[in-house]
């Protein structure tokens, strides 16, 4: 890319869904709600309705530009589409890239021969 | 007086044992041998406690309080902490720890940098310290450790000038407040370029990391903390290069020497360059 974006440039620690990204890693039960219905998960932290809308259509861009911290960003992907790597390119990061990168996503992986 | 028996440092991609086979073989029996080479330098060097200086990926706090450094004063240390079993798929281990050791040298620092912690419940381990356990079979070699989990990517995070003059500290506190004939290794866990998360995540920018590596083996301290900062590290990488601030405590330990490469490996699917270095300390 010609001007990559610093990673993080939005950062906000106050931004909530870092620790609901943080919760969700350190409690097991927590996440097999959050599986089962997100929905209510969501709704018992005080998101902003931003926030919680990005959270329900994976929109990784928007939680990027609100302050959810990349690293977090990368455990929500792997939080909604899985931990596990099946390849060097997961589903997880594959997501992830696709909503960072929108519409710069295809000609972006053809640059790399990918 | 203590005295530092060894001094080391290397990448701990989560690839190198969740996704080790997605590399050609020249570049896996790359990181082979280099871990072989750390494993060996551990036993030959008769380490008693190795002081592990590793980074934090935000695996122990809420990052709006989030520790710069963490030591983890703990009897035992077991991992890898379960949200990262089915990615790293390492063994669970333990290790012996060294309150007393890691106590000494908490005190030592804790008025030398901003947010400085002890914690004496086990950390949450992720690849920091689960993959250099695993890769150098650290568990084997009987050495106790204390691990140092340290801030690299929430800002502000302590820079290459901050984490060099703790690592002076800590150099210092080794060799004067630690018991005699005591032997504490030194090992940097992280790095080289990669951006964990952002819009560069499949990127790794070789040109940087031969570049470090090539400065480190220089051994111009210096040089290294005028020329790698922090904004050098974002740049080849954000939120993931400044891992190599690891590094940096180390070379404080230590002071300025030269370095032997134990091997470079670029390789995509990892996502995060790999090196390794062991300090001359003759």
């Amino acid at each position: 890319m010609d001007d990559p974006e610093m990673a993080l440039e939005y950062f906000d620690p106050l931004l909530r869904t870092n620790d609901l990204v943080q919760d969700l890693k350190w409690d097991r039960e927590l996440r097999a709600r959050f599986e089962s219905s997100e929905k209510q998960v969501l709704d018992a932290y005080p998101l902003t309705a931003e926030e919680r809308t990005a959270i329900l259509d994976r929109d990784f861009r928007k939680l990027f530009e609100l302050g959810l911290h990349p690293y977090l960003l990368s455990q929500l992907a792997r939080l909604i589409y899985g931990t596990g790597e099946t390849a060097g390119t997961s589903g997880a990061a594959t997501a992830l890239l696709k909503s960072l990168l929108g519409d710069r996503y295809d000609s972006y992986m053809a640059e790399r021969g990918e | 007086m203590a005295e530092i028996s060894v001094a080391m440092a290397a990448s701990h991609a989560p690839g190198l044992t969740g996704w080790f086979d997605k590399a050609p073989e020249a570049d896996q029996r790359t990181v082979l041998a280099a871990y072989a080479e750390i494993h060996a330098a551990l036993v030959e060097s008769r380490t008693d406690v190795l002081l592990v200086i590793a980074n934090d990926h935000i695996a122990n706090g809420l990052v709006s309080d989030y520790a710069d450094f963490t030591f983890g004063t703990a009897e035992r240390h077991t991992g890898p902490d379960e949200w990262f079993k089915p990615w790293l798929r390492v063994p669970d281990y333990e290790l012996p720890g060294r309150p007393d050791v890691a106590e000494v040298l908490y005190e030592s620092v804790k008025d030398r940098a901003p947010r400085v912690r002890a914690v004496r419940e086990n950390l949450r381990y992720d690849d920091n310290l689960s993959v250099p356990v695993t890769m150098a079979d650290i568990v084997s070699t009987g050495v106790a450790v204390v691990p140092v989990l340290q801030n690299c990517t929430v800002p502000p995070v302590p820079d290459e000038r901050v984490c060099y003059a703790l690592g002076e500290t800590l150099g210092e506190a080794i060799r004067t407040r630690l018991p005699a004939g005591l032997r504490v290794g030194l090992l940097g866990s992280g790095g080289l370029s990669h951006e964990p998360g952002g819009p560069r995540y499949m990127e790794i920018d070789e040109k940087f990391d031969r570049w470090w590596m090539d400065l480190l083996v220089e051994g111009d301290h210096e040089k290294v903390l005028t020329d790698a900062t922090f904004e050098r590290m974002e740049e080849a990488g954000s939120g993931g290069t400044a891992e190599l601030l690891s590094w940096m405590v180390v070379m404080g330990a230590i002071g300025p020497r030269p370095c032997k490469a134990l091997g470079y490996a670029a390789v995509d699917q990892w996502r995060c360059g790999f090196g390794a270095v062991r300090w001359d300390l003759s």
